[in-house]
C-alpha cells in the first residue's frame, strides 16, 4: 500500500514537472534576441490562469481625472497593459502599443495602459507617458484591479481581450514587436463581430 | 483509500501555486556579510557585500533615468558612528527591447563601503537595502532586503 502511494506520488511529481516544462514553451517568446544575460527564464504570467475567462471588470481614473471602465469598450478588442514608470522594458514596448493602436483603430482596437506607479501623482505618470510618446488611454493604479488580474507582480504584463470580453492571451515580459502584433491580430479575429 | 490516492493530485496543485507565488515574493539580492570585527574607537573602512541573483540586475545608486528606482542602503547605526557610505560605480547594461536603453546597474557581487567608528562591545547593525530588480525583459517592484550584521568591537 505504501509502495503504491509512493509510486502515485512520484508519478504526480513527474507529471507536474513535465506539464511545467510544456507550459514553459511560451505562447510568445518572452526574451528579446541576443542578450548577455540570457540565463533567466521568464516565469509564466501570474494572470495566465485567466486565459479563456471573462476579463475582470474595473473602473479606474485616467490622466484627466475621468472615470474609465472596461465595460465602456464592450464590443471592442482591448489590450490591457500593466506598466510602470520605473520599468524599463515596459517603456520600450509602449511605443509599439501606440503604433498598433493607430494601425488597428479601424478594427476597433483599444489599448489601455494601467500604471502600477503606487504613490505617483497623475502629473508624474502623465509626464512619463508623454516622454514615452503614447497618447492612448493611461489609467492610474488600484491594487484591487491588479489582484483581480492575478496580482501583477511582474511587469510588463498584458492581457488581450476579445470583443466578447474574454481573455484570449496573457504575456509577462516584453515580447518582440512581431509577436505583439500577432497577438493583437489574434485578439481582433476572436470573439465574433 | 480515496484520500491516499488524492494526495498526489493535491501535491501537484500545491507545488504549482507555491512556485508562482514564491517567485513573485522572493528576494533577488542576498546579503553576504553577516559579521564585522572592528577595533574600538578607531575610524575604519568596512564593506557590506551583496549578491544579485544570476540573470537579474538592479539599478545602481545613480541610475541614468530619474524615473528608475536607485539602490539605497539605510542603516540604523545604534552605537556605531557611520561617517560615510560609498556605493560602487554601476556597470553598463544595454536593455535589448525595442529601441533599447543603456542602464547603470549592479550585477553579480557588489560592495557598499562604510567608514565606521565604534566603542568596545558587541552590537548588531540593522537596516535595509532598497532595490528594484529586472531581467532582460521584465521587472519586479522595488523590494527591501533586511540587513542584520553582528558587530564585535575589541
Amino acid at each position: 500500500m505504501i509502495a503504491l502511494v509512493g509510486v502515485l506520488f512520484w508519478a504526480g511529481v513527474h507529471n507536474l514537472r513535465h506539464r511545467r516544462a510544456l507550459s514553459e514553451i511560451p505562447h510568445v517568446t518572452l526574451m528579446p534576441a541576443s542578450s548577455a544575460d540570457d540565463n533567466s527564464p521568464a516565469p509564466e504570467a501570474e494572470g495566465a490562469e485567466l486565459r479563456g475567462k471573462d476579463a475582470p471588470a474595473f473602473t479606474l481614473t485616467d490622466l484627466s481625472g475621468k472615470k474609465v471602465s472596461l465595460a465602456d469598450f464592450k464590443g471592442h478588442p482591448v489590450v490591457v497593459n500593466f506598466w510602470a514608470t520605473w520599468c524599463g522594458p515596459c517603456k520600450l514596448e509602449m511605443p509599439w502599443f501606440q503604433e498598433f493602436s493607430s494601425k488597428y483603430k479601424g478594427q476597433g482596437l483599444e489599448v489601455l495602459g494601467l500604471s502600477q506607479d503606487d504613490g505617483a501623482t497623475r502629473q508624474d505618470v502623465a509626464e512619463a507617458a508623454k516622454k514615452i510618446g503614447v497618447s492612448y488611454t493611461i489609467l492610474m493604479p488600484d491594487e484591487n484591479v491588479a489582484k483581480k488580474y492575478g496580482g501583477v507582480d511582474y511587469l510588463p504584463e498584458t492581457f488581450y481581450i476579445d470583443r466578447a470580453g474574454k481573455i484570449v492571451d496573457v504575456t509577462a515580459g516584453a515580447p518582440s514587436k512581431d509577436q505583439m502584433e500577432a497577438l493583437i491580430q489574434k485578439t481582433i479575429a476572436a470573439g465574433g463581430a | 483509500m480515496f484520500a491516499l490516492l488524492a494526495m498526489p493530485i493535491c501535491a501537484q496543485l500545491q507545488l504549482g501555486s507555491l512556485d508562482r507565488a514564491a517567485q513573485a515574493k522572493k528576494q533577488h539580492v542576498e546579503l553576504l556579510t553577516d559579521s564585522l570585527q572592528l577595533t574600538a574607537n578607531k575610524p575604519q573602512d568596512v564593506e557590506l557585500r551583496f549578491r544579485v541573483e544570476p540573470g537579474f540586475h538592479i539599478n545602481s545608486h545613480t541610475p541614468k533615468d530619474e524615473l528608475l528606482i536607485p539602490t539605497v542602503l539605510k542603516l540604523d547605526p545604534g552605537s556605531l558612528h557611520i561617517a560615510n557610505e560609498q556605493y560602487p560605480s554601476g556597470q553598463h547594461f544595454r536593455l535589448q527591447v525595442g529601441n533599447g536603453e543603456d542602464l547603470d546597474v549592479y550585477q553579480g557581487d557588489f560592495r557598499v563601503m562604510l567608514r565606521v567608528e565604534a566603542p568596545k562591545g558587541a552590537t548588531t547593525l540593522t537596516g535595509s537595502l532598497r532595490y528594484q530588480a529586472c531581467d532582460t525583459a521584465s521587472c519586479f517592484p522595488a523590494k527591501l532586503l533586511p540587513v542584520q550584521i553582528a558587530v564585535t568591537v575589541r
